[in-house]
């Protein structure tokens, strides 16, 4: 099994059972799969809030079942992997109910990287690294000395200690008779010795451990010369979850139209469109506002224009934000167009939609060049709002 | 004597409770005509206006960045445009860095506000504490201000009688204002009869929705003659920006409206604001600030607000004769509207409200719950 960030898939899907939060799955009732390349399959059966987690061979029957490779799916789930780029780039698809596969975000608590324990030799190999940092030169005025580790084990080695002109350097072998020698018949009892987990007169005792030379210099001296060692897993608990506060936060508001967009609002309904004329420099403005901007005068003149067009910018969207009216996501792709309406000229364009069928059929004018011809397609019962018009259709 | 700004002329609309047939651009237009009208300025790049700053509230409008819904009915397209998302009094503050620093010399100064559009003011200042502790705790300016008001009216004497006084003077010279909010005269009984919001403020002792729009245009002391006959001049300001969390402050202490007006006082000379000053106008968004500001801004004594009123401090020194914020301006606009009466006053444009031979005049104002911001300008005829 591949490791992502020292995660396997198998670690995202085995601590699924104690990351399922019961509240999240209040109103979900689903079976979804999960399809990981090269890894295999999944099925996670969620009702009455509890879950089922299983390993398959086929996501028949799933309501929506997702797939990526183990990279991708690790990433996301760690958040080493934007997941929007992921799905707007295909390496994390969802195939059945799009909208039931949201709902898994909220069933699971997020998934933390656990943090490694180190190794015997990891620990040895940083403690006799950080010696030198650790020296504190002005403590040693005057001194030569050299100190020699003999740690027996499978994890053990050999290093000497040395100290002179207030310069300390360290070297992986015992060479020559150093002041005092620090025997251990097993490294990782040094490990727990300065790590503080057993204290060294139990060591000694126990006939684990001894000191050969000058013991009051290893004793009474080392702890003067250098700085305790700082254990990089102290404090290592484990990542904890954010809180976070999630709130909608609503007004309701009442937008007053006022006599300009009124009239426009209302001409909609008469299935007409109307955009206001400046007085000055005859400009015309969709929809219409108060005033010409660029004159600074009153620009109350309505003139009706279209309802036929020309297209002249598009796009074509395919990752949409939910309506912030209504919270519901619009749907995708759809076509967003800037419409300049028979009776217009210049910029004085107006957007709305493109039928959806009609999408990859419609071009943009520039300049001199047309655009697609379009009409608006009316609704039935009309309100006096922007959606009194459904959409544009192309005009053949 | 330092540098000054002249105020060339002023234009609002009517206080109203809801106009609901208008857009807040056609307030501000309305606004913005007049200004036109009254001194022939241009947008010439030259020797126009080339800076206007604008202030409104982005959750009263239901937009982001929105002064960008306003900017065209206030002459501001292809202009410098910036906004004050504070108590409209810091407009005059920043016009002042810009004009008397020489950044600019003619500013169009605007604001907009309509406090009917939302569904609910206090659900708008629940929005401006954190979101973890205090807004789930329900604290609005309303709540916030109650529990001031009871300190403060513990401190300084200051009974439900007092406030009742204070609401229906309000109420009595807002009639007098032709662009005052209309509402309902009243008795003393009445106010003290009117339902209790937060104990101990009552419905009657809060300012009521709002909406309104104001138009300055402002300039430094060499052009003021080319846009007036008759300018008004800012000579001070000074604000200052009090504890956010509210259970670090004093409620009691005026400490940031003290600041402020020390440092008005200073930059306009003032050394006796009993003396020195003619016109107050001070924003009390609830009846119980009247005095509690009146302390801040040195004509009642500390601690003596009951006794003030009942030694008719607030027609003594000629407070809030526009009727106050008490009378209806909305959130933030409390200042320019403070400021736009200073102006009539010393213009001799104040008509029933005139008083004779004013010479200077302060405006505050207060933004947020319990007095917080606190900002002072000092203005002479």
């Amino acid at each position: 099994m591949a490791e992502y960030w020292g995660v396997k898939v198998e670690d995202i899907f085995n601590t699924m059972k104690e990351r399922f939060r019961p509240e999240g799955a209040k109103d979900v009732d689903a079976v979804f799969g999960y399809d990981i390349a090269d890894e295999g399959k999944w099925r996670l059966t969620v009702t009455n809030n509890t879950m089922l987690l299983e390993k398959t061979d086929t996501l028949a029957g799933c309501v929506s079942t997702m797939s990526a490779d183990g990279e991708t799916f690790v990433g996301v789930n760690t958040g080493k992997v934007d997941a929007t780029n992921a799905f707007m780039s295909g390496k994390f698809k969802v195939e059945g109910d799009m909208g039931a596969f949201g709902k898994t975000g909220k069933l699971f608590r997020k998934f933390v990287i656990p943090k490694k324990e180190m190794t015997t030799k990891e620990y040895l190999a940083d403690m006799f690294a950080t010696i030198v940092p650790r020296f504190k030169a002005k403590e040693a005025e005057g001194l030569e000395a050299s100190f020699g580790f003999d740690l027996g084990g499978p994890d053990g080695g050999k290093w000497t200690v040395f100290i002179k002109d207030k310069v300390c350097t360290v070297t992986t072998s015992i060479e020559g008779k150093p002041t005092v020698t620090l025997e251990f018949n097993d490294a990782k009892d040094y490990v727990d010795f300065i790590l503080g987990k057993i204290d060294a007169q139990s060591i000694l005792a126990a006939g684990k451990a001894s000191a050969k030379g000058d013991i009051n210099m290893m004793a009474s001296k080392w702890p003067i010369l250098f700085e305790k060692y700082k254990d990089p897993m102290a404090g290592a608990v484990q990542e904890q979850e954010l809180l976070v506060l999630k709130k909608t936060i609503s007004l309701n508001e009442k937008f007053s139209t006022g006599p300009i967009m009124g009239k426009f609002l209302k001409g909609l309904k008469d299935k007409k469109i109307f955009a206001n004329k400046c007085p000055e420099c005859g400009r015309l403005q969709l929809p219409p506002r108060e005033v010409c901007a660029e004159c600074r005068v009153r620009a109350g003149e309505m003139v009706e224009v279209g309802p036929k067009g020309e297209v002249r910018y598009m796009d074509i969207v395919y990752y949409a934000m939910p309506d912030p009216l209504t919270g519901v996501a619009r749907e995708t792709p759809y076509g967003s167009i800037f419409i300049l309406f028979d009776g217009c000229k210049g910029n004085e364009t107006l957007p709305h939609f493109i039928r959806k069928d009609q999408i990859e059929k419609i071009q943009m004018g520039w300049n001199e060049k047309k655009g697609t011809r379009v009409r608006p397609v009316w609704e039935e019962n009309r309100i006096g709002d922007i959606w009194d018009i459904q959409y544009f259709e192309i005009d053949e | 004597m330092g540098k000054r700004l002249a105020v060339c002329a002023v234009a609002q609309i009517k206080n109203h409770p809801d106009y609901h047939y208008l857009r807040f651009q056609n307030m501000l237009l309305e606004c913005f005509e007049s200004i036109m009208e009254q001194t022939k300025v241009t947008f010439d790049m030259e020797k126009g206006i080339r800076t206007i700053i604008s202030c409104s509230d982005d959750m009263f409008d239901a937009r982001t960045i929105s002064d960008n819904g306003v900017t065209d009915v206030m002459g501001a397209h292809f202009r410098g445009e910036e906004k004050m998302a504070q108590e409209s009094i810091n407009g005059l503050g920043y016009a002042m860095a810009c004009i008397l620093s020489g950044h600019d010399d003619v500013i169009l100064f605007m604001g907009h506000c309509k406090e009917s559009q939302g569904e609910s003011r206090r659900m708008i200042s629940n929005l401006a504490y954190d979101p973890f502790y205090c807004r789930p705790l329900g604290m609005d300016y309303h709540n916030v201000d109650a529990m001031q008001a009871r300190a403060y009216m513990e401190k300084s004497n200051v009974t439900d009688e007092h406030l009742a006084k204070i609401v229906v003077r309000s109420r009595a010279n807002g009639k007098k204002n032709p662009y005052g909010r209309e509402n309902k005269i009243v008795s003393e009984k009445d106010v003290l009869n009117s339902p209790m919001y937060s104990d101990p403020l009552r419905e009657m002792h809060i300012y009521p929705v709002t909406d309104w729009a104001y138009g300055m245009l402002l300039c430094c002391e060499e052009r003021a003659k080319e846009f007036t006959k008759n300018p008004v001049w800012i000579t001070g300001y000074g604000s200052c920006m009090d504890r956010y969390f509210l259970g670090d402050k004093d409620f009691t202490s005026n400490f940031s409206l003290k600041n402020a007006a020390k440092r008005a006082y200073k930059m306009a000379g003032i050394k006796d604001p009993k003396k020195d000053i003619q016109v107050f106008e001070l924003s009390d968004h609830a009846a119980y600030q009247l005095p509690m500001w009146a302390e801040g801004v040195g004509i009642a004594e500390e601690g003596r607000g009951g006794r003030w009123i009942d030694d008719g401090g607030m027609d003594k020194f000629n407070v809030n004769l526009s009727g106050g914020q008490l009378n209806g301006n909305p959130l933030l606009l409390g200042g320019a509207a403070r400021a736009i009466e200073c102006y009539y006053q010393l213009s001799k444009q104040a008509g029933e409200r005139q008083i004779k031979g004013a010479k200077r005049a302060v405006a505050q104002a207060a933004t947020g719950g319990a007095g917080q911001h606190q900002a002072v300008i000092v203005m002479e005829a």
